[in-house]
């Protein structure tokens, strides 16, 4: 095994970059388009300005809640500041949560709690101030509700004091355990939402798995430029037969693709901030599948360009099917067995792809057996 | 000894070898003649294993083709007909990917010995700026890198310049000779034939490379 790994080197020292540039283009390419989406996501945000001008609990939840509103995004700043960069345009609408909020709720006044400016630029200036008055309502309302608790209670049963804090706090924890009861229920339907409302148009592994396809694809080349019939008499005469020298190259291939795999998994969680959930199991199935059906397939072709031209058509057409670059889930829904056939399918729902695996390792031994026999009938 | 005992071949109802026997010594030089199609190759390809004949057997030492492919194998040079090596590789790589493949080892310094014995002097050079004869004689010394007794050539001086080819049957004449090598050869060169070999085995119908042969003075056996 050494020594083909030795002859093997004197292949890749051959073209060095053309195999880093294969190796690293799946883990490149996502990490780029991954970063690009989110910029482009971040810049679509509507950048509100937010004062807080009071230093109690209720405006700081109220600022908390602003500011986790999806497709803004907030910037604390001064009056004065914020005044500045509404006339610069830099900022679309701006609030002031005035001194004296939390008094004003609990007195159950409902003027002046938070000011706001626009410019005449403000295009969000009013579905933002609409979100930001339905806080303000909620804080309001709750307190009212207090006060008539409060007011019911000490009629009624004047031996059980509520404070109107406690009755907000209660209110508090009643609104927290719905929500949660509506996030768990959120959480099974949609498999997998980022935890800060942060809609991730692209999925990581599944470009991954895509780009995946199209490197593996043409690093298996190598079958074709060294399937050369004139080389087949020295392998009798040598240690390995042809096939055997063919088979322990794609062995090394694997372990070096799976290496680049596991650097993958590191490269996403330090840049993309992917956590570490991949499976060790699919992630190698899915390469072994990934070399086993690009060797097969390798070994149908002749001619070099050929191959690559049905590489890359073969990518997309597993890029779509798989939904990982367009989503089409329509489809899957209406075509069940289009996600047994789908060879992409098992890695991306996290299971390992063993039927895909087990079916071209059949044919990988069909291969290996038939030439056996032809060799010897000689 | 190399013993050849009634061999034949067909290629379907195709008969193209019939009842061929003979034996060959150490040290011995044999040429192989023949038209085109005459089946040259063929029994060539039979002697190095990559074809079994239909009728007959072979023997090397004490082992037979029959039984010990894989041992006889190991004794066997074979350098075939289309040129067989790696032309993206420099003369070095290529010696140094098929020795780590071989059945014997050999570093470097033997390796290069190898080359230059065939005074193939272009150690460090890419094959594609190899001339002609220089690769015809790479192609020989992978086939010698195992150090085998046996040598099968098919037409290793065909199409190049007349000092390679001289280099070539020097360095087999010393093969045979110091190395006490049994070689079996083929060519179209009837004044290489003459020069280098002990005897000559003729194939096929036509009886112009015989009477060539005889007329030269040589010990010529045909089938
Ligand atoms: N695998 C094969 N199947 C059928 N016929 C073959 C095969 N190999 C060679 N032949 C035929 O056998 C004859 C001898 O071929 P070959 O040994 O290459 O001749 P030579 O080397 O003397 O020119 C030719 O007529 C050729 O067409
Ligand atoms: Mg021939």
């Amino acid at each position: 095994m050494m020594n083909v790994l030795k002859t093997r080197l004197i292949h890749w020292r051959k073209q060095v970059f053309p195999l880093l540039f294969w190796l690293l283009l799946p883990i490149i390419a996502v990490i780029l388009l991954i970063q690009a989406a989110n910029a482009i996501q971040a810049d679509s945000k509507v950048p509100v300005g937010l004062v807080v001008e009071e230093n109690t609990q209720f405006a700081k939840d109220l600022a908390a809640s602003i500011k986790q509103t999806p497709f803004i995004r907030v910037y604390e700043t001064t009056e004065e500041d914020a005044k500045l960069k509404l006339e610069q345009h830099e900022l679309d609408s701006a609030f002031v949560i005035k001194e004296g909020y939390e008094d004003n709720v609990r007195k159950g006044s409902r003027n002046r709690l938070v000011t706001s400016y626009k410019s005449d630029l403000s295009f969000a200036y009013t579905p933002v101030s609409e979100m930001i008055i339905s806080y303000v309502q909620q804080d309001t309302g709750r307190s009212k509700a207090a006060h008539t608790v409060k007011a019911l209670s000490d009629n009624y049963s004047p031996d059980q004091q509520w404070s109107w804090e406690e009755v907000v706090t209660k209110s508090k924890e009643v609104e927290a355990e719905e929500s949660l009861l509506h996030t768990t229920f959120t959480f099974a339907d949609s498999a997998k939402e980022d935890e800060e409302n942060e809609i991730t148009i692209l999925n990581t592994w599944g470009l991954w798995a895509v780009f995946s396809i199209l490197s593996t694809l043409l690093l298996f080349d190598w079958v074709i430029r060294e399937n050369r019939k004139s080389l087949i008499p020295r392998f009798t005469f040598i240690r390995f037969s042809y096939k055997n020298y063919f088979v322990l190259n794609t062995l090394l291939y694997t372990i070096l693709l799976f290496l680049f795999d596991l650097a993958a998994v590191i490269s996403f969680n330090l840049f993309l901030n992917e956590p570490f959930a991949m499976n060790i199991w699919v992630l190698l199935t899915y390469r072994l599948m990934l070399n086993a059906g690009a060797f097969l397939l390798a070994l149908c072709f002749n001619n070099i360009y050929l191959f690559y031209s049905a590489s890359f058509a073969l990518t997309l057409f597993f890029g779509i099917l798989s939904g990982a670059v367009i989503p089409i889930e329509g489809l899957t829904q209406r075509f069940q067995w289009l996600e047994y056939v789908n060879p992409l399918d098992a890695f991306l729902s996290g299971r390992n792809s063993s039927l895909w695996l087990a079916v071209l390792l059949f044919i990988f031994a069909l291969w290996y057996v038939r030439k056996e026999k032809s060799d010897a009938s000689h | 000894m190399l013993h050849i005992n009634n061999l034949s071949k067909k290629f379907g109802k195709k008969p193209i070898l019939q009842s061929i026997s003979f034996s060959v010594r150490q040290g011995e030089i044999i040429g192989l003649v023949g038209e085109n199609g005459a089946g040259k190759s063929t029994l060539l390809n039979i002697l190095a294993t990559i074809q079994k004949p239909s009728d007959g057997n072979i023997s090397l030492n004490e082992l037979t083709y029959e039984k010990d492919r894989k041992d006889i194998r190991k004794q066997i040079g074979f350098v075939p007909q289309d040129i067989a090596i790696w032309d993206e590789f420099t003369v070095e790589e290529n010696m140094i990917f098929f020795e780590k493949l071989a059945w014997r080892r050999k570093d470097k310094s033997e390796l290069k010995q190898l080359c230059l014995d065939m005074e193939l002097n272009k150690w460090g050079e890419p094959v594609k700026r190899l001339s002609g004869g220089m690769k015809r004689k790479l192609n020989l010394a992978i086939s010698l890198i195992h150090d085998p007794e046996l040598l099968l050539l098919d037409e290793p001086t065909v199409g190049i310049d007349l000092k390679s080819r001289k280099e070539i049957g020097n360095y087999l004449k010393r093969q045979a000779f110091h190395q006490k090598k049994l070689i079996i050869y083929t060519s179209h060169d009837m004044d290489e034939i003459n020069n280098l070999c002990d005897r000559v085995i003729c194939i096929g119908d036509d009886p112009f490379y015989k009477n060539l042969l005889m007329d030269m003075g040589k010990d010529v056996i045909s089938f």
